[in-house]
């Protein structure tokens, strides 16, 4: 099996830290309300077109798209009251403008919902309006607005559909259980998406540490034409979107340029099974199956709806194990920690992983020998400790001379630094740095 | 031992001396660059810092400019008074100097005024903690206190104290790369002779400022009633005070019922004294 050079295994000994979640099926679960924020993704933050007191369905927009072509609009994921449009601190540096509705338990969705309709009723070109007005973005964690990923630009073509379904994180096996029990509606949007930019020939990737999903997407997928499925080798970061592109097809995604510029588009197993929802039914994405792992009393693979507090999901599972040290949306290796269990997750969440305090501690940085493992083990070729000298120095033009733009922020060399040396977080910084100085404004 | 040896050695080495000494004279002569000798009188004048506050990348640039008369010679803030009086002896004319200033941090949320949101425990810097979630401490105009500003100081004239950074007005040139750096801006330049500070920027309901530090300004408006000179006015949610009209008469500083507004130097500890006989 081909893959991309450099990489590592994190928690090898612990299954990739997969095995206390990979076999417990999904679970729906519904809390008493909601908080959905409106700018927690890339793009420009949606307009609330609620206010206080309304009632809302399922389903129905609560926000406008905002601005620009990355605008998306955002739907209610509950039926009930509109408590508040207010403007709430979240993950992000500034604080994002959220909607809360209290739930009313009758889940009435919002009328024109159509059944499942067929193949053959769906013309290329209603596609991508289709999964706009559902206000698709990338579930896999970077949430970029999809009807833009698919939007290929004057002069580019595309051959190549890459469905992601390596999910090489640790802790994570959303993605897992979702290929397990609905492969149909993954195969289903990668139909409609090969139908909409007409490219003939798809691939889902799936890493060898995940036999069954193989299995049921292989079956799910036999006898059509032009999709085929992949086995890749198990190794972080797999699923990366260059390394991915890579792997499948022996095309290297050149330093600054983005998929298409090798003519493919990778997309996540859940985007595309929300691609299929709402393209086949009508129906606006308003949950995601996420991974409630590490220090809870019964991990699971909950069905939250968007804006789901993480407290109550993690009161679903039990509660605490011990008392939590730090909580991080998103896998174990990329996750963002969360100020407190009270903010809510959102539909790029794929993951809520508990730390007990003892293994949040942070450890101590020592100075850097030489062993060149961070070298091994960068996917992208650079050398980190070399980079984190700039980085430390603030050297923004030192640090662009060793390609920091480069980098994919996946820690893998941080994992295998054996003096704890905080090489990622100084990699972001510096990558945040010179996006701001690029904006102008003073990047030291 | 072999004399004839060493005597040769000795005469090939004064020979290859003399020759060299001979291109050597006859290049500096040929190659000669003029260098105008007022620049490097001007950027002896100058601190040598490189902090680049004038707007040069450094002090060579700064004084190759202010000979060609391409900013004024007293653009330099790192040296203040004395380089402005030195450049103007270097270069025969009269400088006056700008107004003297000084870094203030406009921030007094130590740890147990400002409110913890969480415990950081990251990598060692402001913009990175900032970013999560907007900073470990509940108040978005905080000083975050992990020292972006004491590591970029070329003057070392900042010290982290507290969960906040300290500015010593004695060695603090006013180049204002800290100001640039603090990615809530809570640094401010202002001229050395401001003594009286609101040292709060939190722009929220005076509720919601309240909740988060015991120390934040509530626009609350007695220091604008107290204030006979009409130097404080109330806007965006708190309290500015116009440092050109300021008498630093002080009576702010004592109606304030959040601490907020200090009084620097000595002033200071004469106001703390008096606070606390009344506290008694």
């Amino acid at each position: 099996m081909s893959s991309f050079r450099g990489g590592i295994h994190p928690m090898k000994r612990q299954h990739g830290g997969k095995r206390p979640t990979r076999d417990l099926p999904i679970r729906e679960f519904i809390s008493d309300s909601v908080c959905i924020p409106l700018g927690a993704r890339q793009g420009p933050p949606s307009v609330p077109c609620v206010k206080k007191g309304d009632a809302v369905k399922v389903g129905q927009p609560i926000a406008l798209p905002g601005p620009g072509p990355l605008g998306l609009p955002v739907h209610a994921s509950i039926s009930g009251k509109v408590t508040d449009v207010v403007r709430m601190a979240y993950t992000g540096d500034t604080p994002v403008m959220c909607v809360l509705i209290e739930n009313d338990f009758h889940n009435t969705w919002i009328d024109g919902i159509y059944g499942q309709r067929e193949f053959s009723a769906i013309t290329p070109e209603s596609i991508i309006p289709a999964i706009r007005d559902a206000g698709i973005c990338g579930m896999g964690g970077a949430s970029f607005p999809t009807h833009v990923k698919l939007s290929i630009p004057e002069g580019a073509r595309c051959d190549i559909i890459i469905i992601n379904g390596t999910e090489c994180e640790t802790f994570l096996t959303a993605d897992d259980r979702l290929m397990r029990e609905t492969p149909m509606r993954i195969v289903n949007g990668l139909r409609l998406v090969m139908r909409a930019l007409s490219v003939s020939r798809g691939v889902i990737a799936i890493e060898d540490n995940k036999p069954e999903a193989l299995k049921s997407i292989l079956a799910a997928s036999a006898n059509l034409p032009g999709i085929e499925v992949k086995k890749l080798r198990t190794s972080y970061p797999q699923g990366g979107e260059k390394q991915l592109i890579l792997t499948v097809t022996g095309r290297e995604v050149p330093s600054g340029k983005l998929p298409v510029a090798v003519n493919a588009v990778v997309l996540n197993v859940a985007t595309s099974a929300a691609i299929a929802d709402a393209v086949l039914q009508g129906k606006p994405l308003i949950e995601r199956v996420t991974t409630i792992a590490g220090c809870v009393k019964t991990p699971a693979n909950l069905l939250l709806r968007n804006g789901t507090i993480i407290g109550d999901a993690i009161g679903e599972c039990g509660g605490y194990a011990k008392t939590p040290g730090k909580i991080a949306l998103g896998g174990g290796m990329t996750g963002i920690c969360a100020p407190n269990d009270q903010v809510p997750m959102t539909i790029s969440t794929s993951g809520i992983v508990v730390y007990d305090e003892e293994e949040a501690q942070s450890l101590d940085e020592q100075p850097c020998i030489r062993c060149g493992k961070c070298v091994g083990a960068c996917p992208s070729g650079l050398r980190p400790y070399i980079l984190k000298h700039y980085c430390d120095e603030g050297d923004l033009i030192g640090a662009q001379s060793e390609h920091v733009l480069d980098c994919i922020v996946c820690g893998s060399c941080s994992y295998e630094c054996p003096a704890q040396r905080w090489l990622t977080a100084s990699f972001k910084n510096m990558k945040d740095k010179l996006a701001l100085a690029a904006k102008g404004g003073n990047g030291k | 031992m072999n004399w004839i040896a060493i005597l040769l050695a000795l005469g090939v080495m004064a020979l290859l001396g003399l020759v060299f000494g001979i291109v050597l004279s006859f290049a500096a002569k040929k190659f000669q660059v003029d260098v105008d000798e007022r620049v490097a009188n001007v950027r002896a004048a100058l601190p040598g810092a490189n902090c680049g506050a004038c707007g040069y990348v450094g002090c060579d640039a700064f004084a190759e400019a202010v000979v060609a008369g391409k900013t004024p010679p007293n653009g330099c803030r790192a040296g203040g008074a004395g380089a402005a009086a030195a450049i103007g002896e270097a270069l025969g004319i009269e400088v006056t100097p700008a107004a003297p200033m000084v870094a203030c941090v406009i921030c007094q949320g130590t740890a147990g005024v400002a409110k913890d949101r969480y415990k950081y425990d990251g990598y060692r810097s402001c913009r990175v903690a900032a970013s999560l979630s907007g900073g470990p401490k509940e108040c978005r105009f905080a000083c975050i206190g992990l020292g972006d500003c004491a590591y970029n100081c070329k003057f070392g004239a900042i010290t982290m104290r507290d969960g906040i950074a300290y500015i010593d007005k004695n060695i603090c040139a006013g180049c204002g790369t800290c100001a640039g750096i603090c990615p809530r801006r809570v640094i401010e330049l202002k001229p050395l002779n401001a003594q009286v500070l609101v040292r709060c920027r939190n722009s929220d309901v005076a509720r919601e400022a309240r909740s988060v530090c015991t120390r934040a300004c509530i626009g609350c408006g007695r220091c604008v009633k107290e204030c006979a000179y009409d130097a404080i006015h109330v806007e965006d949610g708190f309290a500015r005070i116009d440092s050109a009209k300021c008498a630093r008469c002080g009576k702010c500083v004592t109606v304030c019922p959040c601490k907020c507004i200090t009084l620097a130097g000595a002033a200071q500890d004469l106001l703390e004294s008096a606070r606390n006989n009344a506290a008694v």
